[in-house]
Order: structure tokens, then C-alpha cells, then sequence
């Protein structure tokens, strides 16, 4: 029998609600700290907004964790409507406490309504990523069981994979989201950095991808990488990759080589995704990525 | 124990502490750690590699630290020390580390119910013991399989008695001590070297824990080496003649050996019977016990080829492998089980560890990649460990895998520092000695070293220097400091040293340098010009493509004629150049559709070096 499912996520995920379609999804916005003042995603408040801030102004900026009634406040309100409830979750491995706000929230209704937190191991575009293909999966398949639907969703999670090129790995450190990409900071020698999220990593942590010294190199590294994901999963087509961009004007050189790269790989469907004001935070000037889903 | 510890088992259901839960388990590491040398030097089964107790140590920090990193999902303290038992088995290194791991796989499969009444810990021991004794190939008795099943009976008998499982498991201690005693009877080898199991020696104090009952073994002991030492001097000097035996410097150091400095009983049991039959020979006469002196030979002789026995199969070899195409233990174990011995597989839904000592670790890396992904590897040449082991300036290896670099410049040493070598040999204007090389990669206290030097002048003196070293050292023929930053850049050490220095040698061509020098005789260059000495000139893919008097001059043409090459020029500016500052500058000017960067290379042959990216 064909379920109503709804989904929930965070607003960390690399794509505005335009690009997303299904009906009964919600993004929460996450809340954003600057100088001490509280900001979310809007019109004005925005990456480039809080890039700019940061070229200009050297301000301080951090983000909290999703709110728990909020979160809550959705199910109550949707739940005499959905058969089932699906929160796509960034990586416990950036954010444990986002993800335990999840569980509390399933734990709340789990008398009520059945909800799946999906563990994305991913961040951004990376979340975006599992989130559309999940939307692909109960669109192709609504009659699934909550479990098969969560081994599903598991299944989608594994082969995401994402790249970012990080100019300046000091905002990821400064939000305590360095993972083990720490051992990309610190050269004498300027490097530029490429930092992933895995989704066949269990931790989902930031990892080092590798280094560059030009964009180009970096951009080469990216792609050749890609190539050996494909390769290591048996796969000849990319089912979907959404790029990442929009966090200031520096680097849109760099950014539109990556994107010509990528429309040369066997892929399906190409998203040109967009930063957002909490993943701003983490990423910094001139940051770009690639998020694609095997 | 402390009492949070008794608190773990005092009560039949534990509430959840993970803190506390981490000290304890932290607290027994450390434990164990402190006493992995008196581990390791028991070792003579399988081979005398001399790692059981490092790989014990490694098997379990190897969990910590990845308990650590893991975003916590387990309910309760059952779930979470049988999420680290799988975390042991996936970090497991050596024979030791992956019995103890099968070990605590079973044991927390049954504690995973958080019941830590004396009845389920018994069950968990029962189940521990038969999941490391089905999971090992060859289970032999004289090894830490024994003092398991020996903790599994004695902990029935005295489970009558008391309640409390954690003081059922100290009572169980001196029995399993006299159970260890009794090891050399069951295996041969061990009675040869005259030493009791290491790997059950290790389990014993894993038992104990932060308990001090073992402390006593750690005592100011003779080296194993020196040990060796006087017993092979010990049968030089008995198969003397006896006039030249009374003359001998030795027999008197041999009189007053300090027997309590010896851990080794056989060795103990022939130095004494050789003091005796030498203390009858000095002072001329007989105490009425006869002792053979052809046997007393023979058996110094025997102890010293237990301990350098033939290494059939050089490499302790383990991989993780990921796949769904094997679907048994037994399946695998069909398809590797020719390539060597001592094979250990266990699995973990679908991954399999694996260990095996193998001729052959590339092929059969090959071989399995077939079924599946190879999610870790790691070789270590057993022939090497042993030699550290047996020598008198013992390496603890405190590292799997090092890279070293060997650099001219002070400015190279640290961009190289920065970019990922361990450690760096920085030997300005002299060429290192052999010595010095020794020393360097010794200092690493790694099993695995990659090593690369800036000049080819060093080669010859780093591959004596490697034949002298005690790890398994991987050289990256390269003669210039730019294939040392290309590698560097290119390399991750997450990945398994074989993989590390394909890459290694894949990259050292990556970046398109040139070096700019001052001539000290008349050449040409290759296009047959002049260039007289002292002149600057341009080298090139190992041509001089370039010259002239004037250094700031060569330095422009030479971007010019290889700007093609990138589009962000580098210079690295040798120690002749130091204090000059405008050069970047004038590039900047004349060559506008190019980056420019410097940096202080600090090099001695080469006024600069120039990359093209």
C-alpha cells in the first residue's frame, strides 16, 4: 500500500525549496549567530551577505543547533496527514548534538507516528544530495515497509559522496568542524585544500581529499577522485551531481571549470546548487563543491 | 580496581557511564601498555617477531581511538563495549590482537543484554573463549587459547563460591599464572626458548587490569640479546679443552651470573648447570653431581635456534576485506589459504579481517581486491622485526608507517615538515653519513618508513643505511627537493605503506621545475653555447638550457622560455640569495598574467629553484 510520507530538513543542504520537488517536505532553518546577534536564512541574510561580512568587517559567526520544537512542531501538525515521517540529518560527525536533537524528536512521536532519521554522513550539497535521492526512492517507491525504507535511505547515504575546496580551512577549525582535514592546515607553502565527506565513511567526518596549488590542480584531483569512486562502486553513470557555489565572487573562475568538468562525466542530472548563510559559516570565501550521488 | 570498576559488575544491570566506562577501559591500556616489553620479549610463537605485546596495546588503542571519533548511537553499556569489541576486531593487529579482539567480540555479544550478573559474565567468557577458538586456524594449546579456557573453567568453580564476577576473575589469576607456567610443556617451541606464551602472559594482565599483581615481572632483566650473548659464549667456552677452560676470562663471569636478572627458566636451568660443571672444573674437583657437558651444549645450542628459527613466510600481512561476493569465513579461507600460514579470519557482516604470514602480501592484495574492496592493508617483514628484536639496540616501534625526508635547505626542511614528513634530515652543505642516515630512520621508531632524499648523491649511502636499519624502509629515488614537496602534496597516510609509495613514485615528476646555478667550469649548453665559469646557467629537465652573467637576468629568460609551463610560478630561494627581496617583485611587473609566490628553500647548490603549475 503506497505511504504518505513527509519529509523534514535542515536548510544546510545546498539547495533552495524551488529546486526540490515534492510537495510535502520542509526545510528548517537553522539558527546563525553574528556578533551575538541571531540570523536565519532570508532574502537579505544570506551567504553572500555573511561572506561579504566576513571580507569586510571581520566579524565572528557561528551556528546552533536545529530547535527541537520546531522540528517537533512540524510532525504535530502533519502527522494526522502523513503515514510516515523522514528527517534527512547532517553528519553527526559536524554536528552530534543536531543529531541527537533528531532522535529526541523521533523518540517524542514513537508512539504516534513512525519517523526515519537518515544519518546523511554528509553536509551542504551532500545533504541535498541524499535528500533528493531519497525523494526519487519513495517517489518510485511509496509502498516500501518503514524498515525497507530505512535500508533504502541507508543504501542512498553510502553512495553519496562529496568535494569541497576549502581556501581557507580556518572558518571549518574555528567551528570546530575540522575533522581529520586538520592535517591540511598549518603549510608554510600555500596550499589549496580539498576536503570530503564519504558516505561509505561510518564517522562522517570532514576528511582530507587532498592538495593543490593551483585550482586547476584541485579541481583535476576532484575529478580524478570521482572517477575512482565510480570505478571502486562498480558504476558507469553518475545518477546525480550537485554542485556547490555562491560564497562571494571569488573563485567563480574556478567554480565554472569544475562545472564544465563535471558536465563531461557520464551523469545523469546536473544541479547547480547554492550555498546557504549557516553552511557560510563553516565554508568561508571563495569556497565551491561537488556533491554527487552513485 | 577502583571502585568504578567493581561498580561494573557489582550490580546485574549497569547504567549508562561511558566516561567511566572509557577510564576503565583506558586504565587497562595503560596497564598493558606499561608492560608490553615484558610482553614482547616472551614472544617466540608463531615467529620471534618480538610484537605481541605492541600488538595488543595497538589492537586496543586502535578501538579507543576510534570509540572516540564514532558520533555515539549505542543505548546502553552492553551495546557500547560491543561496539568496541568490533572496533578491536577492525583495528586488531597480529595473531595476538585478533584473538584477544575474537575474544572480546564474544564475550560483549552477550554482555551486549547489560546483564553483568556472575551467571552472564560466565556465559560471556564461555562464548569468548569458543568464538577465538573457531575463529583461529590451527588452534594450538600452549597459547592464549589456553589461559581463556582456563579462565572459563576456574571462574565455574569458584562462581559457587562468590558473587561479585570481578572478584571471581582476580581469584582466578594465580591459577591462570600456574596455568601460563605450564605453556612451555604444551608447546614445544616455548620450552625450547625457554619462555611461557606471550600472548597468554598478555591476557593474564589485560586481566588484571590496573591491578598491580604482575608488577613484579617488570624487573631490571638482562636483554634478551645479551642473554643469547652468554649462552652462545657460554657453549664456545664449554667446548674448550679443560687446561684452556681453567685459563678463560669468561668461566669466572660465568660463576656469578645474578640469576634473578634472567627471565628465561630453560636458560637460567643451563647457566646454572653450566656454573656448576665450571665452578667443579676451577676448583678441581667433583660435588658428586654429574653433569653431561654434551647435553649441556646441545641444549645452549637448542635455545639459541629457537630463537632465530627459519622465517618460511617473511610477511605479517592483514587486510579488511569488504564484500558481498564471499559470503563465508570458509569461502575465503578456500581461496587464500595457499599463500602462507598462521591465517586468522573473522568477519563482521560483510567485512573480513584478516591475517596471514604470506611470501607473496602484492598477490594476494591482487587476489581478494577481485571479490571486494580492500578497506585496509598493512605488511610487515617479520624477517626484520626479528632482527630488531634480537639486537641489542631494540627499536619499540612507536609508529606503523613514517615518512622521511632528507633535505639540503633549513626552508625546505620545514615546507616539507609542514606538508607531512614525520621527520626531517636537514644536512645543509655535508652529505650525511651512513650513520647519520641509520640513526634518522631508527629515530622514527616506525615499522613502515617511506624515505626520499634531494640528491642523488645520497642514494648510495641511504640503501646501505636501510640494509643497517630495522624497519621495512620503502626509498624514493628522487635528486632534487621539488619531487620531495610534488610527493608530499600527493600522498595520504591513511592509505597502507605499499599504496603510499606507488604514490609516492607515481608523483615526484608531477611539477616542472628548473634549477638556476653558478657554474664552476667551462660547459656549453645544450645548444652548443658558452657557458664560462662562474657564469649562472639554467638546468632543465637535466639540461643546461640556459646562461649568463647575470643572475637576475638568466632568472628572467628563463621564466620567459618557461612560462608555458603554468600558470603559478614558484621560486625557492637558496641560501646564496638569502637577503634578496626585489626579485619577486620586477616578475610581478614584467610577467602580469602569471601568479607569483616565494619561499626560502635555503638550498646550497641552486641559487633557486623555479616550479611552473
Amino acid at each position: 500500500m503506497s505511504k504518505k510520507i513527509f519529509i523534514i530538513v535542515g536548510d544546510n543542504l545546498g539547495l533552495s525549496r524551488e529546486q526540490i520537488d515534492y510537495e510535502a517536505l520542509e526545510i528548517v532553518k537553522f539558527p546563525v549567530f553574528v556578533d551575538g546577534v541571531e540570523y536565519r536564512q532570508s532574502e537579505e541574510h544570506n551567504a553572500r551577505w555573511l561572506i561579504s561580512k566576513y571580507e569586510k568587517e571581520k566579524v565572528v559567526a557561528k551556528s546552533s543547533t536545529l530547535i527541537h520544537n520546531e522540528i517537533a512542531e512540524i510532525i504535530e501538525r502533519n502527522h494526522a496527514n502523513y503515514d510516515v515521517f523522514i528527517h534527512v540529518v547532517m553528519s553527526s560527525g559536524l554536528s552530534a548534538a543536531s543529531f541527537r536533537v533528531a532522535e529526541n524528536v523521533r523518540k517524542q512521536f514513537e508512539n504516534i507516528v513512525p519517523v526515519i532519521n537518515v544519518h546523511t554522513r554528509q553536509a551542504i550539497n551532500g545533504v541535498g544530495s541524499v535528500l533528493l535521492g531519497i525523494i526519487d526512492l519513495v517517489k518510485t517507491q511509496p509502498d516500501l515497509s518503514v524498515e525497507e525504507l530505512s535500508a533504502a535511505c541507508q543504501q542512498i547515504v553510502e553512495n553519496t559522496f562529496s568535494w569541497f575546496v576549502f581556501p581557507d580551512l580556518n572558518y571549518l577549525y574555528k567551528g570546530g568542524r575540522i575533522g581529520k582535514a586538520q592535517s591540511l592546515m598549518g603549510s608554510v607553502l600555500h596550499i589549496i585544500p580539498v576536503v570530503g565527506m564519504m558516505g561509505n565513511e561510518k564517522d562522517g567526518l570532514v576528511l582530507p581529499m587532498g592538495k593543490g596549488r593551483t585550482y586547476r590542480q584541485v579541481n583535476d584531483l576532484i575529478i580524478e577522485q570521482i572517477h575512482a569512486k565510480m570505478q571502486e562502486k562498480s558504476v558507469t553513470r553518475i545518477k546525480r551531481a550537485i554542485t556547490l557555489s555562491g560564497y562571494g565572487d571569488k573563485n567563480q573562475d574556478a567554480y565554472a571549470a569544475l562545472l564544465e568538468k563535471i558536465k563531461m562525466l557520464p551523469v545523469d542530472e546536473i544541479v547547480e546548487g547554492q550555498g546557504g548563510l549557516v553552511d557560510a559559516v563553516y565554508c568561508g570565501p571563495g569556497a565551491y563543491g561537488v556533491s554527487i550521488l552513485l | 580496581m577502583n571502585t568504578t570498576d567493581t561498580n561494573l559488575v557489582e550490580t546485574t544491570e549497569v547504567s549508562f557511564n561511558v566516561e567511566s566506562i572509557n577510564e576503565i577501559i583506558e586504565n587497562i591500556h595503560r596497564y598493558l601498555n606499561k608492560h608490553k616489553e615484558y610482553i614482547n620479549s616472551l614472544n617466540v610463537f608463531p615467529v620471534p617477531d618480538g610484537d605481541t605485546g605492541l600488538n595488543m596495546v595497538l589492537t586496543i588503542q586502535g578501538a579507543i581511538v576510534q570509540m572516540k571519533n564514532n558520533g555515539r548511537t549505542e543505548k546502553n553499556s552492553g551495546e557500547y563495549l560491543k561496539d568496541f569489541a568490533e572496533q578491536m576486531l577492525l583495528n586488531s593487529r597480529g595473531c595476538s590482537g585478533v584473538i584477544l579482539s575474537l575474544f572480546a567480540q564474544g564475550f560483549t555479544q552477550i554482555t551486549a543484554n547489560k546483564d553483568f550478573s556472575k551467571e552472564n559474565i560466565y556465559r560471556a567468557i564461555e562464548n569468548g573463549y569458543r568464538n577465538a577458538y573457531e575463529g583461529t586456524e590451527n588452534p594450538r594449546e600452549g597459547t592464549m587459547l589456553t589461559i581463556m579456557r582456563a579462565l572459563k573453567e576456574k571462574y565455574a568453580q569458584l562462581m559457587e563460591k562468590e558473587d561479585n564476577p570481578l572478584v571471581i576473575i582476580q581469584q582466578t589469576i594465580p591459577y591462570l599464572k600456574e596455568v601460563l607456567s605450564q605453556t612451555p610443556e604444551m608447546l614445544p617451541v616455548l620450552k625450547k626458548a625457554g619462555v611461557v606464551d606471550s600472548g597468554g602472559a598478555g591476557f593474564i594482565i589485560l586481566l588484571e587490569g590496573i591491578n598491580k599483581e604482575l608488577s613484579q615481572l617488570v624487573v631490571n632483566g638482562i636483554s634478551l640479546p645479551s642473554l643469547l650473548r652468554i649462552g652462545r659464549t657460554t657453549r664456545k667456552l664449554l667446548k674448550k679443552r679443560l687446561s684452556e677452560l681453567r685459563k678463560s676470562p669468561f668461566a669466572p663471569l660465568i660463576l656469578n651470573i645474578d640469576f634473578s636478572r634472567i627471565q628465561n627458566s630453560r636458560l637460567v636451568e643451563a647457566l646454572q648447570n653450566a656454573r656448576n660443571l665450571l665452578g667443579n672444573i676451577h676448583l678441581n674437583h667433583n660435588n658428586g653431581k654429574t653433569i653431561n657437558r654434551e647435553k649441556l651444549i646441545d641444549d645452549l645450542q637448542e635455545i639459541d635456534a629457537s630463537w632465530n628459527p627459519e622465517i618460511k613466510n617473511k610477511y605479517c600481512t592483514e587486510f579488511v576485506l569488504e564484500s558481498d561476493a564471499i559470503t563465508s569465513k570458509d569461502q575465503l579461507r578456500e581461496k587464500i589459504a595457499h599463500y602462507g600460514d598462521s591465517l586468522i579470519i573473522i568477519n563482521s557482516n560483510n567485512k573480513y579481517k584478516v591475517h596471514i604470514h604470506t611470501n607473496k602480501p602484492n598477490d594476494l592484495f591482487d587476489d581478494v581486491s577481485k571479490f571486494g574492496s580492500l578497506l585496509f592493508t598493512k605488511v610487515d617483514d617479520m624477517k626484520k622485526q626479528h632482527r630488531n628484536f634480537l639486537s641489542e639496540d631494540v627499536v619499540e616501534y612507536e609508529r606503523d608507517k613514517s615518512v622521511f625526508c632528507i633535505v639540503s635547505g633549513k626552508g625546505f626542511a620545514e615546507i616539507l615538515k609542514n606538508l607531512g614528513a614525520d621527520d626531517i634530515l636537514c644536512y645543509g652543505k655535508n652529505k650525511p653519513s651512513v650513520n647519520q642516515l641509520v640513526k634518522g630512520l631508527n629515530n622514527l621508531k616506525a615499522k613502515n618508513i617511506i624515505v626520499a632524499s634531494d640528491d642523488s648523491d645520497i642514494l648510495m649511502a641511504l640503501k646501505y643505511a636501510v640494509s643497517l636499519c630495522k624497519s621495512n624502509v620503502f626509498i624514493v629515488e628522487s635528486d632534487n627537493p621539488i619531487s620531495l614537496v610534488s610527493m608530499l602534496m600527493n600522498i595520504s597516510k591513511d592509505y597502507d605503506i605499499n599504496t603510499i609509495f606507488d604514490e609516492a613514485m607515481n608523483s615526484i615528476n608531477n611539477i616542472p621545475f628548473c634549477g638556476i646555478a653558478r657554474s664552476t667550469r667551462n660547459v656549453t649548453t645544450e645548444n652548443g653555447a658558452p657557458v664560462n665559469k662562474n657564469d649562472y646557467f639554467t638546468v632543465y629537465k637535466k639540461k643546461i638550457i640556459l646562461a649568463n652573467k647575470n643572475l637576475q637576468e638568466l632568472v628572467f629568460d628563463t621564466v620567459q622560455q618557461l612560462s608555458a609551463e603554468g600558470s603559478l610560478i614558484t621560486i625557492y630561494k637558496g641560501e646564496d640569495v638569502k637577503k634578496e627581496n626585489s626579485l619577486i617583485e620586477q616578475l610581478r611587473n614584467k610577467f602580469s598574467d602569471r601568479d607569483f609566490e616565494e619561499y626560502y628553500g635555503g638550498q646550497y647548490k641552486y641559487s633557486y629553484y623555479i616550479t611552473f603549475e
